[in-house]
């Protein structure tokens, strides 16, 4: 297990050293807006403030409650493009 | 970094593809992360809920989609309530007439245009000439405002409603309110000049003596200033002397006798003028007799013609650098078609007393 972890490590900080890991996350961010997600998480998150009160909410109350929500809620096409991307980088960096 | 101890294939694949979705996961539970923090500044700093108003003012607004109406369920006429507020006079006007009006109201427009452009271009001739100079300076000033349009403007009603002001500079000028006509043929002339040629030796003479009588090169006229015009040397006044009245004519009259005239020989040029124009011509304005032809040929088309005329006379105004000139034409020309219906009005009145007495004898 400890070369697994090893591993990950490795492959993360690749991420972060190629700078794949920025971009993969501006390329998601714009999908999900483009794709109408930010704007049903927006909503989800009023009914959840209104639910805990507006003086009374904290981030860690948004984020249990909207994380699982965020996760079901990509579409699939922005999924598959992400995970593409992920595996093309891997590919390139594997060998 | 080694990546040799990862295989891509066999048995190893799943793993990778578990390493792949937590990367995958990773990042969307960053841009979550990302969201909440954006949500979460927004409603502690109070603009969340901004886009949000309450269920009764949604429906107050709600935009109506139904035939007939607009979107704010108001029914619409298009031919109703299409009057728009003149800025100027106050008067509501039909939208389709309105550009019109505010074209004759404010004195912007084409038309007027042309009268500022003329009244400039006179106004650049005669600068040296003898016009009201503190009147002209402040057409100038005011002509490249909006403000100075409509006082302008007002000034043109002034000069029809005869303003004590207008008056007033007029008497000042000419000492006598009734030469303002001669002024305006003048002034008139004064663009043209005269042409020597349809003069006799007479009035040649007496011409020079009082005005400055050089033959333009180009329209062959005479200059009808002064004898100290600034535009023609002494030199060039002598030549023309010499050429039309021979080598025995009077010089110039000398600098004493000028000096003495000076406040003096405007005036009578102008009085010579319009007599000589007189002379030349027998009505002075062709136009008056033309509408009171019309006016007895036509008793419809007199109103018309009436105001044309005195349109003209506005403009022609414009042109004289403000004299007050279409007094003298706008009335005049009312005044003979006021006349000419007046007669013809009465002609066919004139037989009929007549009738009776025809029938009194009979009886």
């Amino acid at each position: 297990m400890s070369k697994d972890s090893r591993m990950r490590a490795t492959i993360n900080q690749k991420l972060t050293e190629m700078g794949e890991r920025e971009r993969l996350k501006e390329l998601l961010r714009a999908k999900l807006t483009e794709c109408g997600w930010k704007d049903q998480m927006k909503a989800h998150c009023k009914e959840v403030i209104k639910e805990k009160g507006l003086e009374h909410v904290t981030v860690e109350d948004l984020v249990v409650e909207i994380t699982p929500k965020g996760r079901a809620l990509v579409p699939d096409s922005v999924k598959k493009e992400l995970l593409q991307r992920i595996r093309a980088f891997l590919a390139q960096h594997a060998t | 970094m080694k990546m040799e101890d990862m295989p891509l294939s066999g048995p190893d694949n799943t793993k990778l593809e578990a390493l792949v979705h937590e990367i995958y996961s990773d990042l969307v539970e960053d841009a979550c992360l990302g969201l909440c923090f954006e949500v979460h500044r927004a409603v502690k700093q109070g603009y969340f809920f901004l886009d949000e108003t309450d269920q009764e003012s949604m429906k107050e607004f709600e935009i109506v989609d139904q035939p007939g109406v607009d979107i704010f369920g108001q029914v619409y006429n298009q031919w109703k309530n299409k009057e728009c507020e003149c800025p100027n006079c106050k008067r509501f006007i039909a939208a389709s007439r309105f550009a019109p009006h505010l074209e004759k109201c404010l004195g912007m427009g084409r038309n007027s245009s042309r009268i500022a452009n003329r009244r400039l271009a006179s106004n650049n001739n005669m600068s040296k000439s003898e016009s009201d100079q503190e009147d002209n300076d402040d057409l100038n000033d005011n002509d490249w405002s909006y403000g100075a349009e409509k006082k302008a403007k007002k000034r043109k009603s002034d000069k029809n409603t005869n303003s004590p002001r207008r008056s007033k500079s007029l008497k000042h000028k000419n000492g006598d309110l009734g030469s303002s006509v001669n002024t305006e043929s003048y002034k008139y002339n004064y663009n043209t000049g005269i042409n020597y040629e349809t003069l006799g030796p007479d009035e040649l003479r007496s011409l020079l003596t009082t005005q400055c009588g050089v033959i333009s090169e180009h329209t062959k006229k005479m200059c009808t200033r002064s004898q100290r015009c600034p535009q023609h040397t002494d030199e060039q006044r002598r030549a023309v002397r010499v050429f039309l009245l021979g080598p025995s004519a009077p010089s110039l009259p000398d600098g004493d006798a000028v000096v003495e005239s000076d406040s003096y020989d405007i005036p009578d040029g102008q009085a010579l003028m319009s007599r000589l124009q007189w002379e030349d011509s027998p009505d002075i304005s062709p136009t008056d007799s033309a509408s009171s032809k019309a006016s007895t040929n036509h008793s419809d088309s007199r109103r018309p013609k009436k105001k044309k005329r005195a349109s003209l006379g506005l403009n022609s105004s414009g042109g004289g650098g403000g004299s007050g000139c279409p007094i003298g034409g706008g009335s005049s020309s009312s005044s003979q078609s006021n006349i000419s219906l007046s007669t013809k009005k009465k002609r066919p009145k004139l037989p009929a007393p007549s009738i009776p007495n025809i029938y009194d004898d009979l009886n």
